[in-house]
């Protein structure tokens, strides 16, 4: 037994001692490797070290709704001048209606990319009139109010939304990305279905068992609208809405959802470093010098689609649009019908003091 | 080039770990997570980790013939004849039988598994959310009643891996479920630290403390034991291709494979030489081609339900899972059923890595031997390293190493209570797309919904005959696990 204990040591010993040396970055990211934001960090991270001319070690803290990654870095890690945190969109739906620790205001922006969703349907299903059957989850609810938007019309109240949730959708939990681009090919479990443009390009496009809806548009960082997505030409939410209906989406629902959905799109992928660090400079100049370079950035849009960064103070000036559409009553309307969906929202008093 | 470096690369490290008493594919596969980082193209990954179950598959064979005790769990079956075998100084000829069954069944049953895979793809559209479903309650069903002599603590196993892979989110409401407020468990436990905790650290103990005898081959009698291995092999190919129709149809079935393979195998090749002069389980070459002829069929089928639907056929294929997806290759979607690189990676690799092991292995046997007779403990170190350097690679705090204790404890005594430790991995790795199937399930249909589904019905009465079998008919008295 004794020799047994001396062997576990060594063991130890010897794993520890073949730890690679520490690189000079870290980042944080809040999800599992092999997950989208792992891939799409090592494939920036890769890119960014040629123009920073510094190594950059990926960590993956993940957890429930990918929140403790981010937790952990606000309370601990971001004290380390050079520890980036990595967030993605699902973290975006969480500061508003989920218990967490961090909050984006509290630390300096470096880039983001505001990358959006297309959602498609099943060629023979008439999302306005059937029935919509579609994968749930937390990244999905923008998707999901999106649906009862186009199928509501104008000024579609909070009451008429959670009608047409309880009377025309099936909202089917349980099913991971595998399962939901099965279902949805195998045609009848799904009738709609949702991905990055990259996804859809590469599963569905062009594919007989699908037809492209709508994509979510792009964020406007001088109007702080959706704009039109320059992959999706015509097809963003408000011009597919305006074709539908004939007038532009306002109302209350409207509000709720391009709530959501500017906290999840407009930061789909985001980088943060601590308030003040002696590196936020520097790290902003090598994401202006990659985002400048062609090689570097066709790199990274053959894995997003083609989407613009906002580095720097431009972040910050979007960090403050986003903020202000944080009204009381819309984010007491999206807690209210995510509670009505099934999802334990909580209201968060802090974000409309 | 650089493929077939990679795939010599994975023939030779699969070799050796098969070599290795208790490591084999499922410990080899799991020392290369932390290095799988450094495959830029998943193909690549492929090519290697198919390599390594192939050729690891022949090495094991070596630990039961020549040192009498079991190596990855599939020669456990093959020492019973293989080591007396090697005592009257036929150990050539024994690992000459093993390895030729084992390498036929393997081409066989690689290409009617690799060969057309693609073509089973389609098989998936039709396998809709219902059938799933019953199709994993078939397949625990299997897990409890069939895996092990113990079908009540099987059960129990079972339910306890159940539980331990419910713990982190609750799918239904995204909040945490069991974690006991330790963040850390937020996203569930996760599959290493529980496989090398569980499955691999009690096997090691087992294996450091097992007295392993020594056995040298006669170089003169070498040549002539090998041709007289190929002999046996074709005079009893009809057991042998019994073991890999077992083999075969047992590693399509999700989460029982390994040991209950060639167990069965082993079984029945003793039930078809009742009245033969020579008895099987006393040094007849026919018990160790009758159990060798499942090992590699077992191992190709078992690809079968983890590509196509995502679950793994064998515990080594959770690992396979797990190496892929971090390159981006998601076993059962619609994206790697539609790769035709992919399965172009899988059924070359797979052969090429069967056309290399047979020379190799042929050629060093001398030398492979000498590999089995260096003392355990030289092992040990390494692999124990290796075990704990792959288990904290999720976040590298000190969590990691806290998790591995508890599975390392957790797999002590599971062991010693003699509960099934693979029926508890089952549980645990299954217990996702249960919970997920489930949800699914009751989300589009109503339970009366299966009566209507003639495939649901088939996997449910098919679950039906495994228990009832597994109760009152199963007399092999066999513990597989």
């Amino acid at each position: 037994m004794k020799k047994l204990v001396i062997a576990a040591l060594v063991a130890l010993g010897m794993t520890v001692s073949s730890l690679p040396v520490m690189a000079d970055f870290t980042f944080i990211v809040p999800q599992k490797p092999g997950s989208g934001t792992s891939v799409w960090t090592a494939i920036v991270a890769g890119e960014l070290e040629k123009h920073l001319g510094e190594k950059i070690k990926i960590v993956n803290i993940p957890g429930a709704n990918d929140i403790p990654g981010f937790n952990k870095f606000h309370n601990d890690l971001q004290h380390d001048d050079k520890t980036v945190m990595v967030s993605h969109g699902g973290n975006g739906v969480s500061y508003l209606v989920d218990p967490v620790d961090y909050d984006y205001y509290q630390y300096d922006p470096i880039g983001m990319m505001n990358l959006t969703i297309i959602n498609g349907h099943s060629p023979g299903f008439n999302p306005y009139t059937g029935i919509i059957k579609f994968s749930a989850g937390s990244g999905m609810n923008p998707d999901m109010m999106a649906h009862i938007l186009l199928k509501g019309g104008p000024d579609l109240t909070m009451a008429q939304a959670e009608e047409i949730f309880a009377s025309q959708y099936k909202y089917i939990k349980g099913m991971s990305g595998g399962d939901r681009r099965l279902s949805f090919q195998r045609g009848g479990e799904l009738n709609v279905t949702r991905e990055s443009t990259a996804a859809y390009n590469k599963y569905y496009n062009g594919k007989e068992f699908s037809k492209v809806w709508f994509s979510q548009g792009v964020f406007n960082l001088e109007t702080g609208e959706i704009d039109a997505d320059p992959n999706w030409p015509n097809l963003s939410i408000h011009e597919v809405f305006e074709a539908k209906w004939g007038v532009a989406p306002q109302g209350e629902f409207w509000e709720a959802f391009e709530l959501v959905r500017n906290f999840r799109d407009v930061m789909q992928k985001a980088l943060w470093i601590k308030k003040g660090s002696p590196e936020t400079d520097r790290l902003r100049a090598a994401f202006r010098a990659m985002a400048a370079d062609p090689v570097s950035m066709a790199k990274i849009y053959e894995k997003t689609g083609k989407y613009d960064w906002i580095i720097g103070e431009d972040m910050v000036d979007a960090l403050d649009i986003l903020r202000e559409q944080i009204q009381p009553t819309t984010l007491r309307n999206l807690v209210s019908f995510l509670q009505f969906t099934g999802k334990p929202a909580i209201l968060k008093e802090d974000l409309i003091k | 080039m650089e493929y077939f470096t990679i795939l010599m690369a994975g023939v030779a490290y699969g070799f050796i770990v098969g070599l290795i008493p208790v490591a084999g594919a499922t410990v080899g596969l799991i020392a290369i997570y932390s290095f799988v980082g450094y495959f830029d193209d998943p193909y690549m990954l492929v090519v290697f980790t198919t390599a390594i179950v192939v050729s690891s598959s022949i090495g094991d064979s070596f630990c039961g013939v020549v040192m009498n005790i079991p190596g990855a769990g599939g020669a456990a079956a093959t020492m019973i004849d293989g080591f007396p075998m090697s005592r009257r100084g036929e150990a050539a000829r024994a690992l000459s039988a093993a390895i030729s069954t084992s390498w036929a069944n393997g081409l066989i049953w690689g290409l009617l598994v690799f060969l057309f895979l693609p073509y089973y793809s389609k098989i998936v559209l039709y396998f809709g959310t219902q059938e799933m479903f019953t199709f994993l309650i078939f397949s625990m069903t299997c897990v409890v009643f069939i895996s092990s002599k113990y079908y009540v603590r099987g059960f129990i196993a079972l339910i306890g891996g159940f539980v331990v892979g419910h713990i982190g989110m609750d799918p239904e409401t995204a909040a945490p479920r069991w974690t006991m407020g330790w963040e850390y468990l937020g996203d569930g436990i996760q599959m290493i630290p529980v496989m090398a905790g569980v499955l691999a650290f009690p096997e090691l103990i087992s294996a450091y403390r097992m007295k392993a005898e020594k056995i040298f081959l006669d170089n003169a009698m070498i040549k002539s034991q090998l041709i007289q291995g190929v002999k046996d092999s074709w005079k009893y190919r009809w057991d042998g291709l019994r073991g890999g129709f077992i083999g075969g149809f047992i590693g399509l079935i999700p989460g029982i494979g390994g040991n209950i393979a060639d167990w069965f195998a082993y079984s029945q090749t003793v039930a078809a030489t009742k009245n033969d002069d020579e008895k099987v389980g006393k040094g007849h070459v026919r018990g160790v081609i009758g159990c060798e002829g499942a090992n590699n069929a077992q191992k190709a089928t078992s690809y079968v339900p983890t590509i196509l639907f995502g679950i793994p056929g064998a515990p080594f294929e959770v690992i396979i899972m797990g190496l892929l997806m971090y390159v981006g290759l998601e076993l059962g979607t619609p994206a790697v059923l539609a790769d035709t690189r992919f399965f172009d990676a899988l059924l070359s690799s797979y052969m090429w890595s069967l056309l290399i092991i047979l020379p190799i292995s042929y050629m060093f046997i001398k030398y492979a031997v000498k590999i089995t007779n260096i003392p355990f403990k030289w092992y040990f170190w390494p692999i124990l390293a290796s075990l704990i350097w792959s288990s904290t690679q999720y976040t590298g705090l000190k969590e990691d190493y806290m998790m591995l204790a508890i599975c390392c404890v957790a797999g002590m005594v599971l062991k010693y209570l003699k509960f099934s430790r693979v029926s508890f991995l089952i549980g645990f790795i299954l217990s996702a797309r249960i919970e997920s199937s489930y949800l699914q399930f009751t989300g589009l249909y109503e339970w009366g919904d299966l009566l209507s589904n003639p495939l649901a019905i088939i996997f449910l009465l098919l679950a039906a005959l495994a228990a009832y079998w597994g109760a009152f008919k199963n007399k092999s008295r066999i513990d597989f696990v």
